[in-house]
């Protein structure tokens, strides 16, 4: 076994066998502080290394064959300088430069409202990215934002194919449709012909025998097979059929934007009553043994514990701010010092934990959702890391190695911005840790130590490690949270699927 | 390289060690800070007439540097067996999570005075290892001592630096050492 200081050297050196690779992990893990030391080796190491050129006329000269470790010069002097600002020159005649590998989408709309949704094809929530494909709404209204700029109101049942941000196919059902100038030139095709807004507002009733197009404002142009372009004006309607017919535009049999705003309205009020009464019912459960629904009052600075006996928790920076429904509330967490402290007494056997949450962005390594103070001895860490998987740590007993449970990437960009549910499920019964969200189980892991948890003082948002004197790891949560739960046994499937929905 | 090159070359150049600083910061990984800071300046002058350089050039450089290192950082790891990866993992996440912002800019400075002050039995260690590039093995074969009590010596060495620079920045820095 070699000593750390051998270790550290052959890290540096470039040297590490595989082994000493493994060992000189497991010695971080266990002993967090040298990390500390391993990381001011290394800066000293790249120093000294970058002082080499300095120190050139005193070099001693070597009785030794130099042993080449590094393929690149160093940069440092106003030679090699020169040299790379050549050589960039050339390459650059050659466009060789790659540009910095950013993450892409392929979504060109996003439902942005719906009231009463039931979809035939897979369901989606309001502030879902739409890709190019087919929609099959079977009843309730929809709105979807092509990024181009046309906003459309489609009414169930309704089948509408995304083509892309400014295109899109309608086969069955009504729609209405707001180009806005930015967005001259939207198409919507039908079985019977196409529609090129000029912008405009106008409305669409697709059915099997015949398309007809309603304009309320503007004008639009009707392409149809073999057929000249026929343009439509204000107030004018015409059939797409075997013969066209022109009629009067009647706006009142399309859902307008009035109707949609009222009837979300409507929906927002009922959602949040019925969390009302599911609420109450949780906090009558007796393994609950936290539970923050984020309705306290917008100047509180700490946070109601609705369990009998349970501790309120603190709230530190975070600011009050809209949750999933106008009157729900929330807090954001934004700054390195955003979070809500809390306490835990005693030993857990078991443990549920439940938060309805929506991340902007994973900017750090971690981002915390909950996260006992410091590390070690049954404590536990909820995090998202930056590749979006979901990961609960659980610290080993004493000294003994931590295990994460990590679940495939879940929180990719599209899913930044909007209300999500969480849920873990530590069950030393089944021998499993399980993940969950939006209700639906996402991984289910072998439990390696079915030891008791030991979650003391925690953290929503944030981390607050105790051990190091000097700097704190960063990993506070870009995002908001609305309601969280944690019980002292573990949930089912069916219970977390309630939570979720 | 026409005037406004030159200017992009100058304002690179003056922010050079900042950006070492922020390198080593998000690529903890032997060798890798100049390549990065290299790329860096490669990208940065290959975008230059994008850049308004009459304002600080920090910002942009901070991030420019932060994508190059993880994208760089990648390349480098994945080559590695899967256990070194974790460990190189585990460092990334260590130096990435620390609080203080990167003092490679402030120390280089301090150090150069520091090496001045090291016994000359420290400073020809430094000399041979550092700057004419022998390894441990060799140095220790050349004299008669074991490769870890080299290892263990040049540990030594900087963690005597690292006080060093520490007591001269309490000083009031450079000026000091």
């Amino acid at each position: 076994m070699l000593d750390s200081d051998t270790l550290i050297q052959h890290y540096l050196e470039g040297t590490l066998s595989d082994a000493e690779a493994e060992q000189l992990h497991d010695l971080l893990k266990a002993q967090p502080e040298l990390g500390e030391q391993l990381i001011q080796h290394f800066e000293m190491d790249a120093m000294l290394r970058a002082t080499k050129s300095l120190a050139a006329d005193n070099i001693i000269r070597p009785a030794l064959l130099p042993k080449r470790r590094f393929t690149f010069a160093t940069v440092t002097t106003v030679a090699a300088m020169a040299a790379c600002i050549a050589l960039m020159s050339a390459w650059m005649a050659m466009s060789w430069l790659k540009s910095d590998v950013e993450e892409t989408t392929a979504s060109v709309a996003v439902l942005t409202r719906g009231v009463n949704l039931e979809w035939e094809s897979p369901a989606i929530t309001p502030g879902t990215p739409l890709s190019p494909g087919l929609l099959k709404l079977k009843s309730g209204i929809a709105q979807i934002e092509f990024y181009q700029g046309a906003r459309v109101l489609i009414e169930g049942p309704a089948e509408l194919q995304l083509i892309s941000s400014g295109e899109a196919t309608c086969t069955r059902g009504k729609l209405s449709a707001n180009v806005p100038p930015q967005a001259k030139g939207f198409r919507i095709n039908t079985p019977k012909g196409s529609i090129v807004d000029l912008g405009t507002e106008f409305g669409l009733d697709v059915n099997d025998a015949s398309a007809e197009v309603h304009v309320f404002k503007g004008e639009v142009e009707l392409h149809k097979a073999a057929e000249s372009m026929k343009s439509l004006k204000e107030g004018q309607a015409m059939t797409f059929a075997a013969e066209s017919q022109l009629l009067a535009a009647n706006a009142s049999s399309f859902a307008s934007l009035n109707e949609i705003n009222a009837r979300t309205a409507l929906s927002d009020r009922s959602q949040f009553e019925r969390w009302q009464a599911q609420s109450a019912k949780l906090n009558a459960d007796p393994s609950l043994k936290l539970h923050f629904d984020f309705q306290d009052d917008e100047s509180a600075r700490s946070l109601r514990n609705h369990v009998a006996q349970g501790e309120d928790g603190s709230i530190v920076g975070a600011s009050w701010t809209a949750g999933r429904w106008p009157e729900k509330r929330a807090l954001e967490f934004r700054n390195v010092s955003d979070r809500v402290r809390l306490g835990i007494a005693g030993e857990t056997k078991a443990l549920t934990m439940s938060v309805w949450m929506r991340v902007n962005g994973l900017d750090r390594s971690l981002n915390s959702i909950f996260m006992s103070e410091s590390w070690g001895d049954r404590k536990v860490h909820w995090q998202i890391t930056r590749e979006g998987k979901i990961r609960l740590g659980v610290a080993g007993k004493a000294n003994a190695h931590h295990v994460d449970y990590d679940t495939p990437v879940f929180f990719t960009p599209e899913r930044f911005g909007r209300w999500m549910h969480l849920a873990v499920v530590f069950d030393p019964i089944a021998k499993e840790i399980r993940h969950y969200a939006n209700g639906e189980l996402l991984a289910r892991l072998p439990l390696k130590d079915a030891s008791p948890l030991k979650l003391g003082i925690a953290e929503l948002g944030n981390w607050n490690d105790r051990r190091h004197q000097g700097g704190v790891a960063i990993r506070h949560l870009s995002g908001a949270m609305d309601e969280f739960a944690l019980w002292d046994r573990a949930l089912s499937d069916a219970e977390i699927s309630k939570l979720g929905e | 390289m026409n005037i406004a090159e030159t200017h992009a070359a100058q304002v690179f150049l003056s922010h050079h060690d900042f950006v070492k600083g922020v390198a080593l910061k998000y690529a903890p990984w032997p060798g890798l800070m100049d390549d990065i800071t290299q790329q860096v300046f490669l990208e940065f002058m290959a975008k230059e007439s994008k850049w308004d350089l009459s304002s600080d050039a920090r910002p942009l450089l901070a991030t420019m540097t932060r994508h190059i290192a993880m994208r760089l950082w990648r390349e480098r790891t994945r080559q590695q067996p899967e256990v070194v990866q974790k460990l190189a993992d585990h460092i990334r996440l260590l130096a990435e999570e620390r609080e203080m912002p990167p003092r490679y800019e402030e120390e280089i400075g301090v150090l150069r005075s520091c090496l001045q002050k090291l016994p000359d039995k420290s400073r020809e260690l430094v000399e041979l290892y550092y700057y004419n590039d022998i390894g441990t093995p060799e140095i220790a074969e050349q004299i008669n001592m074991k490769a870890d009590t080299v290892c263990r010596a040049l540990s030594r060495v900087r963690e005597k630096l690292r006080e060093c620079i520490q007591q001269s920045m309490k000083q009031g820095g450079h000026a000091h050492a």
